[in-house]
């Protein structure tokens, strides 16, 4: 059984105003990252699959279990979700109780909850605003706060909706270090991202949209090998991939480290060569 | 006349302790395009906000120093006069929305109204704003029921249309695809070139290397570098500032390849590339 | 993002046409005469009747149907507060469960609940017929401060914007397992808590919209101009001098039935 099944669903907000049409995949265990256009339905599928919204047909099966069987509520243990707009999500007025909220709701004692919580927000680097009220941290802070509050509900499937908006370099290496740990850990991450260097570095497998139809399903490496595809839904890959496609070097390269490698074991070729 | 005078300006909100500012100065170039980069809370958006007068006209609090944007002393000025002068392009696109204003076509011409210029002049001006930003063919939808991402390009069609002589955008393309933001670095450097001054914070350090005339890097309130984006990013000590030089430069810098003439890294793909072919030309 | 966050419907009718100022100077009539120069209950509630009839002519009733729901809340609580509690009772008029309603206090009740219609109805016949632009241009051609236009028709704007973001918490609360769904007390507990830091948010983003206007050049000095510049038409006129001749009439009632 997998984890996720997304079985040839589709989804319209107003009839006959389709936004994702009979989409097919499924899903374990690693880091899977969502690329498309702006309203290409990335937001909408993860909904999906967090049972905020159900299918107009089609099935999607979380641990087996139909989502138009169960209430986002229920999945709180198995599904945790990262709004994209941190102000759609933060309601308490001490970051503390923000993170503690989940913990609390899905059954942990007050020792527990607090524990959890006080481990996300270090996992973020914010444990010393904790008693802060959220309203007086910026907005890349706000951001890590909501992902800190669904961190502390330890789930099996941690969803990020665009988590690197706002965030500088610091907060990019954090989220980068956060996905890289709940994969180690045998979670399932996935992420909706634009930041291509991001997905080529830290991501096994892509899933491309392009209004509302699943383009492209494979690994990170495969995906981003198909230029012309990706073209169409007015995708690029990422920057070092694009170098080291018009320096002539075989294969698809997805970071600096293979960039490098790459270079220093083409310049010894060369040296024996000669 | 230079388009933007900041000395030694100085900056502390009210009711906080720390200058949000201290001490900075540069001089800006009618038509350069200046990008602005640092980490968050460096003091990139409160440099933003005193150039257009936001700071200290609307905070209020402790201020030093002088600001002139287009010949005006921002001191002696007020917001809604410096707006003839000089735009700014918020990070939130759904508080520029001015809710007085039912379709995205009557939403540019807010601030035309504002300034009083003829119906003619006003729709000339909406309908080249809405095509350079691609957004013609929405301008009878209502502005909120928008996409983060187009409101963001509506927002900075509002203040193209206003033809100040200086805009400013403050991360002006955190919502929007790759393509999406790829055109707005296109349109502003368009402006760029008919002689509009563009000062720009950006995160996405690939893009304003290759578009900026000249860096600014901010740090802890303080103004650290003013320069070329190859002598910014080439700087050995840039991580300790909380900033990631392109990835095309990152590849060079960990590859030794510099540009012999200057003794810079390169900072765009292009460059990046005619140094690499030159490098194996000679071994 | 389907947010609909404007009040106003574009059914053109009449009574969309008709010059805001006219139907400013109504909400003015409206509340001078049932208030203060004419206060009895059928004043008021003829007004009612006035706003109700012309929102319908305008097709915009559905729209004030949950204007309505948001008050009767408050309706029935000073029902219930004034009926049972009010100083003055003497008369009992009915007993439920035990709880005696007096007479004088359900009259007084019903006197502020005309009131309370009696504001809202006139106040949404110039919100959902009138589009905010227009309100501001007639403002401004007449000497007044912009500003007070923009707080005037923004002011109704925010409700559903904040009711769209407690949409969005709720959403977020069900994804951290809170069940917001079932029975009435399930969803009031949830949304109860979510009042204030919407409210919060909400001032947040009136703070930032406020900076989004002065850079647009809101409070400029110098002649404002309207990309749709809208002529009086002979119906405002008349509608407009209808209304003063109707003030002046309830004044020299007044007097004559005193
Ligand atoms: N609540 C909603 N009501 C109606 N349409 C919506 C709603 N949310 C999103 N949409 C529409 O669905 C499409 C996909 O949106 P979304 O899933 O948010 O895209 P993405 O996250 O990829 O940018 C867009 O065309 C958008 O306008
Ligand atoms: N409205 C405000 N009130 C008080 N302090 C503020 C306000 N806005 C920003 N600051 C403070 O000013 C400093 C610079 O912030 P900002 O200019 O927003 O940085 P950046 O845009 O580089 O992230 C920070 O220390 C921040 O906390
Ligand atoms: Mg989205
Ligand atoms: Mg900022």
């Amino acid at each position: 059984m997998n984890l996720i099944e997304v079985n040839n669903v589709s989804f319209a907000y107003t009839e006959g105003v389709p936004v994702l049409k009979n989409v097919t995949f499924s899903l374990n265990n690693g880091s899977v990252a969502i690329i498309g256009q702006n309203g290409s339905g990335k937001t909408t599928l993860v909904k999906l699959l967090k049972a905020l919204l159900k299918p107009t047909s089609g099935d999607i099966l979380i641990n087996g279990i139909n989502t138009k069987e169960t209430t986002a509520a229920k999945l709180a243990r198995t599904v945790g979700l990262v709004f994209q707009n941190p102000n759609d999500q933060i309601f308490k007025n001490k970051v503390l109780d923000e993170v503690m909220f989940g913990p609390l709701n899905i059954g942990q004692s007050m020792e527990e909850a607090r524990e959890n919580a006080i481990n996300a927000l270090e996992t973020v680097s914010l444990v010393d605003k904790k008693e802060e009220n959220p309203y007086d941290l910026s907005l890349s802070e706000r951001k890590l706060v909501s992902i800190a509050s669904i961190l502390s509900m330890d789930t099996d499937i941690v969803i990020l909706d665009e988590p690197t908006i706002a965030q500088d370099y610091l907060g990019k290496a954090k989220i980068r270090s956060i996905v890289h740990e709940l994969v180690r850990r045998g979670k399932l991450v996935i992420t909706i991202t634009h930041d291509m260097d991001f997905v080529g570095e830290c991501f096994q497998r892509v899933i491309v949209l392009s209004e509302g139809q699943l383009l492209l399903d494979g690994p990170a490496r495969e995906v981003f090998s198909k230029e012309d595809v990706l073209r169409t839904a007015n995708l690029e890959p990422p920057y070092v991939t694009q170098l080291s496609k018009t320096m002539g070097y075989q294969g698809v390269l997805l970071s600096v480290e293979e960039f490098v490698v790459y270079y220093h074991s083409s310049v010894e070729n060369l040296e024996r060569r000669s | 006349m230079k388009a933007v005078v900041v000395e030694n300006l100085k900056y502390r909100y009210p009711s906080t302790e720390r200058l949000a500012l201290s001490g900075v100065s540069f001089e800006v170039e009618q038509g350069e395009f200046i990008g602005i980069i640092g980490k968050n809370l460096a003091g990139k958006s409160t440099l933003c906000e005193a150039l257009v007068g936001l700071v200290p006209h609307f905070y209020k609090g402790a201020y030093g120093g002088r600001v002139v944007v287009d010949g005006v002393e921002v001191l002696s000025s007020s917001v809604s006069e410096l707006a003839r002068h000089i735009g700014i392009v918020f990070q939130n696109p759904f508080t520029q929305i001015t809710a007085a204003k039912l379709t995205v076509y009557e939403e540019v011409a807010f601030g035309l109204e504002n300034l009083g210029f003829q119906r003619e002049e006003m729709v000339k001006r909406i309908d080249y704003a809405l095509k350079l930003l691609g957004l013609y063919a929405y301008k009878d939808r209502n502005p909120f029921e928008l996409s983060g991402g187009q409101m963001q390009r509506l927002a900075i069609a509002s203040i193209i249309a206003m033809k100040p002589s200086i805009i400013v955008l403050d991360e002006p393309t955190s919502q929007l695809d790759p393509l999406g933001s790829e055109e707005v670095f296109r349109a502003v450097q368009s402006l760029s070139k008919e002689g509009i001054t563009i000062i720009m914070v950006e995160q996405k350090m690939e893009k304003i290397a290759q578009y900026a005339d000249k860096i600014i890097l901010m740090n802890e309130g303080h103004l650290v570098d003013f320069g070329a984006p190859e002598e910014v990013f080439s700087r050995p000590d840039l991580e300790s500032y909380g900033v990631e030089p392109p990835v095309f430069t990152t590849i060079a810098k960990s590859l030794g390849i510099k540009d012999n003439k200057t003794g810079l890294y390169p900072v765009t793909l292009e460059q990046v590339r005619r140094l690499m072919i030159g490098e194996s030309h000679r071994s | 993002m389907a947010r609909v966050l404007s009040l106003y419907v574009e059914t053109n009718t009449f009574v969309q046409r008709l010059d805001p100022m006219v139907k400013l100077l109504y909400i003015l009539v409206a509340v001078l005469i049932s208030f203060i120069i004419l206060p009895f209950r059928w004043v008021g509630a003829a007004f009612i009747v006035l706003s109700c009839l012309a929102l319908l002519y305008a097709r915009v009733f559905a729209r004030v149907v949950p204007l309505l729901g948001f008050s009767f809340l408050i309706l029935v609580s000073i029902v219930i507060i004034q009926g049972l509690f009010m100083p003055g009772n003497k008369t009992p008029a009915i007993s439920i469960f035990g709880l005696t309603f007096y007479k004088e206090g359900l009259l007084y009740a019903l006197t502020l609940c005309i009131r309370v219609l009696d504001v809202l109805l006139a106040f949404a016949l110039l919100v959902l017929t009138t589009r905010p632009s227009d309100l501001i241009q007639s403002l401004v051609k007449r000497g007044l401060s912009p500003r007070f236009g923009y707080v005037l028709s923004s002011a109704l704007q925010v409700i559903p914007q904040m009711m769209s973001q407690v949409d969005s918490i709720m959403d977020a609360q069900r994804s951290r397992g809170l069940e917001t769904e079932g029975s009435l007390w399930v969803r009031l507990k949830a949304f109860l808590p979510l009042i204030g830091p919407v409210v919060m948010s909400s001032l947040l983003e009136t703070r930032e919209r406020a900076m989004a206007l002065e850079v647009r050049g809101f409070s400029a000095s110098g002649k404002k101009t309207f990309l749709y510049e809208r002529e009086s038409s002979t119906l405002d006129r008349v509608l407009q001098w209808a209304l003063i001749v109707v003030l002046i009439l309830s004044v020299v009632l007044r007097f004559v039935l005193v």
